[in-house]
């Protein structure tokens, strides 16, 4: 038994041996003939090749390569800044953008880390941003100049306002008129609250006409008051239209602000409103029917073009995606503009405005002053909305609650959340969402208008 | 910098403010002319199903009343 069994694992052994010897033979084979074949294809370019290695490679000590890595380094590039890096216009950087700017710039992208994921404010967007913002401020790398990965979205989808249309196609996929439909004149709640926008402008060129604090261009100024219309890809339109200098400040203070919309607009609407009027109940809604909502988007297209082709982009895709959803014929469609093509793009939007973060185009006076403005902007819009409510109410007719006028800023459904909250607080049955939501999406069609009349005005 | 920014900008916005009122304000008219039109031609099959509450028990209408609420239901 045993005499079998080591005779076995013998052969076992001898076939083993075979077979791997005759892999090493064949393997050496076949590796010196793939040599030699590439050494002979080789051979009359090397002689050529030569003369061109020694203009680009010189051999070196190898101290002198240590050197050389050690100056490479991220840490010695924010230290002692090279003279030659330009910024990604092929501009040069002051010292401190280089150096201190760019771990300041770091140390913001962290912030805002901490505000998405911890505080939960509007991290789909908040994220890739500040990636970006990380990714462009790497000394060395360049990641945000044109050949950098980042600075190729851009160009690809921002600097052309692409993006920002194809994210309105998902908006508009995602939203339902009907609220509107059923109640039609909340939308001039979502107008007033347009207030926002113009009203920033003229204080925006009082401010830089009369005083020294800042100089803006009525372009810029016009750029910056959008923030009040609460509606980032519309911002991000406008902005990279008008000033695509300030895209990234705008496009920063915008997505901010919306998303904390929970805590700049309670205190306004509280203050605007008496305990009665916060209290106010409203009819319900009628049913709105199905040939209704499809009918709407051609309807306001129509009228868009009839009166206000400039803002026919903005409205044109928003209306294209509502008008997929509410056929009901073309669920695949619309279904991925809600979700795979939003989300795409959401991703390259981020990381396209997060490529203007870098340290020399952001750490400027300018963006305070950017910061300022639109949270004027975006109060004054929500207190717009707020006492164009009222105003409605002198009216005869069905009384509104005032507080759904803070909706008419777009930022939906974040607004007309709010609104609802803070009428549960006065009066627990009082569910103002869906009354809400008729303001909100009006406000979206409103600040799409708002950005048509300002690029007709400076065509 | 001879013209006054804060002319111009108070230009804007009274024509900034009057474009979006305007626009709003045709928009409602146009709203409620469609609905009035859709109402009066193109009523919904289960708005009539609605007014007509079954005067005599047949089987018949229960189960297309009940049809009918369902696609209401599924409609949102």
């Amino acid at each position: 038994m045993k005499n079998s069994i080591i005779k076995l694992l013998a052969l076992f052994m001898l076939i083993g041996f075979g077979t791997v010897y005759a892999n090493d033979v064949q393997v050496e084979v076949q590796t010196t003939t793939v040599t030699e074949v590439q050494i002979d294809a080789q051979a009359p370019e090397a002689a050529a090749k030569s003369n061109h290695m020694e203009e680009t490679y010189k051999t070196q000590p190898f101290m002198e390569m240590i050197d050389g890595f050690l100056h490479s380094t991220g840490i010695s590039a924010l230290a002692e800044p090279r003279a030659d890096e330009m910024n990604a216009h092929g501009e040069p950087i002051s010292d401190f953008h280089k150096s201190w700017g760019r771990v300041i710039m770091i140390l913001i992208t962290f912030l805002l880390f901490y505000l998405a994921i911890a505080k939960g404010f509007e991290p789909l967007l908040l994220l890739p941003i500040g990636f970006g913002g990380l990714l462009a401020n790497i000394p060395l790398a360049g990641i945000g100049g044109d050949t950098g990965f980042l600075g190729i979205i851009y160009h690809m989808g921002l600097s052309n306002q692409l993006f920002p249309i194809l994210i309105f196609m998902g908006v508009g996929a995602m939203t339902d008129f009907g609220p509107l439909l059923s109640n039609p004149k909340t939308a001039l709640l979502g107008g007033a609250a347009q207030f926002g926008i113009f009203g920033t402008l003229v204080g925006a060129v009082a401010l830089s006409q009369y005083t020294t604090i800042f100089d803006f261009t009525l372009q810029q100024a016009s750029a910056i008051s959008i923030i009040g219309g609460a509606d980032g890809p519309t911002s991000i339109f406008i902005a990279t239209n008008l000033a695509p200098e300030l895209l990234g400040a705008i496009a920063v203070a915008s997505y901010s602000y919306m998303a904390m919309v929970p805590i700049i607009q309670p205190p306004i609407m509280k203050a605007l409103t008496t305990d009665a009027e916060r209290r106010i109940k409203m009819t319900t809604l009628r049913h709105v029917s199905r040939l209704e909502k499809l009918v709407f988007p051609i309807l306001v297209l129509v009228l868009a073009i009839l009166i206000l082709p400039d803002a026919t982009p903005l409205i044109g895709a928003f209306m294209f995606g509502n008008f997929l959803k509410e056929s009901g014929v073309v669920d695949r469609l619309s279904d991925t503009m809600q979700n795979a093509l939003i989300n795409i793009v959401t991703i390259f939007l981020g990381l396209a405005v997060g490529s203007k973060l870098a340290a020399d185009q952001f750490l400027v006076p300018d963006t305070l002053a950017i910061l300022l403005l639109g949270i004027i902007a975006f109060s004054v819009g929500t207190a717009a909305g707020v006492i164009m409510a009222k105003i409605m109410n002198l009216f005869p007719g069905h009384k509104v609650n005032p507080l759904i006028g803070s909706a008419g800023v777009s930022a939906v459904p974040m607004a007309a959340r709010v609104s609802n909250k803070v009428g549960m607080e006065y009066d627990r049955t009082n569910m103002l969402l869906m009354h809400a939501m008729g303001p909100n999406v009006a406000g979206v069609i409103g600040s799409a208008v708002a950005a048509g009349i300002l690029m007709s005005l400076f065509r | 910098m001879e013209t006054n920014l804060v002319v111009e900008g108070i230009k804007f916005m009274f024509l900034g403010m009057g474009a979006v009122f305007l626009f709003l304000a045709l928009m409602i008219v146009m709203m409620n002319i469609m609905s009035y039109i859709i109402h009066r031609f193109f009523p919904e099959p289960q708005a009539s199903v609605k007014s007509t509450v079954a005067p005599e028990e047949d089987n018949r209408k229960i189960v297309a009343a009940i049809t009918a609420a369902i696609a209401h239901h599924r409609q949102g």
